[in-house]
């Protein structure tokens, strides 16, 4: 047999192998999801993690209430309505007929269980760092009525109760667990170091939805996941890089509730003039910078939290790109003896989000054209969280600190205090004003809440300069031809597979 | 033989215990855990809660009694990641590493014996410059971008293997293949130059002058001596292998053990990159044993003595 005959021999061969390829989630009602990393656990109080809350959130294991992304405001699911008893207790009243997949009964009694699992100390649980240091005293009122009572108020205590998991009471209270038990429309079949199966819940509470098996497999490489939806072997992916965007009729982009700055370290000279940081804010070709880096698709920021959030205020202006406007006031602040060629540390974070590196580049190099003095660098995670939150360290000198913030909880109480309040972990500012306008907004319930916040996010931008606000930033879906779904601004922390539905 | 085998255990036991001594400290030396397991808004009470948790608050010398107490009772630990026993975490991944490591090295060498021979036939011939510039490209290809573009190709362009994963034999085409790549470059290199040698030896020359044929002398008389270097490298890139083929476990989202232990490390879950460390530190003290016993069986001359 010559050589060449081996070889179309082997060619033909190779072909057939192909052709039988299992066409996998080609002829079903199951989808197979491509996440980009590997879920740490299942432990249903862990779930505001995006790697873990994909997988159970609203699939597995169901909240209390549901914060819509798109405007905050806070809608019934397990519970069917709630008031408030007083400052300090609210009573919500529950959706009867409802079963766990374990076949236990959901009643008062499994949500006051829940709530103490999420605040045990033998757990570490992610969610109960929303709820700071507040103790919660669930009690039954009747089977399905339950009172909450929390030590301070909480005005927002229903959009908390968006973020706590319902969990069976069979569940260990003592250990974190990797087989979650919930009420939701799909229960847990399979989790192995590959893939997490979940299949549809027959006695399910609520309607039935049109997926009846979710597999879910994980690969690091944005190509890879991209190619994978391309290929039918995975019906969908959250998240591919924007280089990898390249089909308008598969690959959409979300607000992913992400919003960066730079945080002006306030008070440090020359950073503690005004005018150095307006002149910061000024010096920056947005556009350019935006679609460069980032891609078309990304919003210019003017605060910290993102449009459809509760105290997101529509009336800031962005600031503009004016070189020569930065360079006066420079100037202005050096004839009055600021010493603005101190050098500026910028303080980035290695593999922080896409192009995250590049944009600090392009920044330094557009403030060193006005004049700025900067040096970068670049830590790693555990580096980088030290200059973080307080106290900050003694050596840190004039810096300038590239942050990502995320809030999809629908209300600003999570952002304001934080990153402005004279008090908050990462905030560099202290102004007595803004102070009290967070204080009473935080208080506050509502129009006034959502007035108090908006006028906070105004004086920190206009009147302060606190940071230098960049974008919100977006996140790119590639949906495979079957499937008739669309991301939102909540893709970031869950998937919920009873909105996916196949084309017919 | 039998003494020798127990004398380098017992070495290799101790050299184990060291490097457990010295992952234990190294990876506490990276920092506090709780500022990458914890939410950044989490409060300082619940990183002391987390710390005692873990016992991160006790003094490193504790904790490292506390440590080597568990190792007798052969507990290794809890990932805090996974919610599991880490020994398990590490033993679940390991053996997809290994069959991995062992197609690809069983292959390069191979391959490479039957290329490398055949250019040291005749070398700067026609085959040995075509063969020299496939495996200088295959020593020096980054396996990363191969592994992307193989993908495009293979699995996007023809749809002839699916793009990662495990599951069918289809699926460890092109992981091997890529993982064989380097493997096989250098070890060409590697046996052209001992074939060479051995070719030009006084032996072989004898054994042409009796009119032994081409095929014979090379693969017979020649190889068996030319062998020692190869098996030398070929030692040292299984070891590497069995460390975990990173790259191409990351891209072919291939579960082994190679990925685990640098996320382990990245994320500061220490029980996990003890256990892995540990896996690999065993298997490569059996790796080497077993080099030491290709050796004797290669080269009568060398006998292993206690002395």
């Amino acid at each position: 047999m010559s050589w060449e005959r081996s070889v179309i021999l082997a060619a033909v061969g190779m072909a057939a192998i192909g052709l039988s390829l299992p066409a996998q989630a080609q002829d079903n009602t199951g989808v197979t999801i491509v996440l980009p990393e590997q879920p740490d656990n299942l432990e249903p109080c862990q779930s505001i993690r995006a790697n873990i809350g994909r997988i159970i959130n609203q699939n597995i294991n169901e909240t209390l209430t549901i914060i819509t992304p798109e405007d905050g405001t806070v809608v019934p699911h397990l519970a069917t309505s709630w008031e408030q008893v007083d400052d300090l207790t609210w009573r919500f009243h529950l959706q009867e007929g409802v079963t766990f997949q374990d076949g236990a009964a959901f009643d008062a009694d499994a949500v006051i269980f829940s709530i103490n699992r999420l605040m045990s100390p033998d757990l570490t649980c992610d969610s109960r760092s929303k709820f700071g240091s507040v103790t919660l005293t669930p009690t039954a009122v009747d089977p399905y009525t339950v009172e909450i009572k929390t030590d301070r108020p909480i005005p927002i205590f229903p959009t908390m109760m968006g973020m706590v998991m319902i969990v069976s009471p069979n569940t260990p209270t003592d250990r974190p667990i990797n087989d979650p038990v919930g009420t939701g429309p799909y229960r847990l079949v399979e989790f192995t170091p590959e893939t997490v199966v979940l299949e549809r819940f027959d006695d399910y509470w609520g309607e039935t939805p049109p997926i009846t098996e979710a597999t879910y497999v994980w690969r690091t490489e944005s190509a890879l996941r991209a190619a994978m939806v391309e290929t039918g072997e995975a019906d969908l992916t959250p998240a591919i890089a924007v280089q990898d965007v390249s089909n308008p009729d598969t690959d959409f982009a979300y607000l992913n509730s992400e919003t960066t700055r730079m945080r002006i370290d306030a008070q440090m000279p020359p950073l503690d003039d005004v005018r150095v940081r307006k002149a910061l804010n000024l010096a920056i070709d947005w556009d350019a910078l935006g679609e460069a880096v980032f891609g078309e698709d990304v919003l210019r920021a003017t605060q910290m939290v993102v449009p459809g959030i509760v105290g997101h205020n529509t009336d800031i202006q962005p600031w503009g790109y004016d070189p020569d406007e930065a360079e006066r006031l420079l100037e202005e602040a050096e004839a009055d003896g600021v010493a603005v060629d101190t050098p500026i540390t910028l303080i980035g974070r290695s593999g922080f989000f896409p192009n995250s590196n590049e944009s600090l580049e392009a920044m330094m190099a557009m403030w060193s054209e006005v004049g700025f003095n900067m040096e970068l660098r670049v830590l790693d995670a555990a580096d980088w969280v030290r200059y973080l939150d307080k106290p900050f360290p003694e050596e840190r000198g004039a810096n300038l600190f590239q942050q990502q913030h995320d809030n999809n909880t629908g209300d600003a109480a999570f952002t304001a205090f934080v990153m402005y309040h004279s008090n908050g972990q990462y905030s560099t500012i202290a102004v007595p004003e803004v102070d009290r306008v967070i204080e009473q907004a935080n208080a506050a319930t509502g129009e006034e809440r959502q007035k108090l916040f908006q006028e906070a996010f105004k004086a920190v931008h206009d009147d302060v300069v606190a940071d230098v606000p960049m974008f919100h930033m977006v996140g790119y879906t590639r949906v495979g031809s079957r499937l008739d779904w669309r991301p939102s601004i909540s893709t970031n922390s869950e998937i919920r597979i009873s909105q996916i539905k196949l084309k017919q | 033989m039998a003494s020798y085998l127990i004398n380098r255990a017992l070495h290799s036991i101790v050299s184990v215990l060291g490097l457990l001594v010295l992952v234990f400290f190294l990876a506490r030396l990276t920092g506090d855990p709780s500022y990458l397991f914890l939410p950044l808004d989490a409060s300082p009470e619940a990183r002391q809660e987390f710390a005692q948790l873990h016992g991160f608050d006790q003094p490193l010398y504790i904790q490292f009694f506390t440590y080597l107490g568990d190792l007798l009772h052969l507990d290794f630990g809890t990932s805090m990641r996974q919610n599991r026993s880490a020994m398990e975490v590490a033993l679940e991944a390991f053996p997809n590493t290994l069959q991995l490591a062992v197609i690809a090295i069983g292959l390069a060498v191979v391959l490479a014996i039957v290329v490398g021979s055949l250019s040291a036939a005749r070398p700067g011939g026609l085959f040995d410059r075509i063969a020299g510039l496939f495996s200088l490209m295959g020593a020096s290809a980054p396996d990363f971008w191969i592994a992307i573009v193989a993908i495009l190709v293979f699995a996007v362009g023809f749809g002839l293997l699916p793009t990662s994963g495990t599951g069918t034999p289809l699926h460890w085409i092109m992981p091997i293949a890529v993982l064989t790549l380097r493997p096989f470059g250098l070890l060409v290199q590697v046996v052209r130059g001992s074939m060479i040698t051995a070719l030009a030896s006084p032996y072989v020359k004898t054994a042409r002058a009796k009119g032994v044929g081409d095929r014979s002398i090379i693969f017979v008389h020649a190889l068996r001596n030319s062998m020692l270097p190869v098996v030398t490298v070929a030692g040292d890139l299984a070891a590497g292998l069995v460390n975990g083929a990173v790259v191409v476990e990351t891209v072919f989202g291939w579960p082994g053990i190679g990925k685990l232990m640098i996320d382990a490390i990245l994320q500061r879950d220490f029980a996990v990159v003890q256990s892995t460390i540990l896996v690999t530190a065993i298997a490569i003290f059996l790796l080497n044993i077993a080099i030491d016993l290709i050796y004797a069986v290669l080269d009568p001359r060398i006998r292993y003595q206690t002395s």
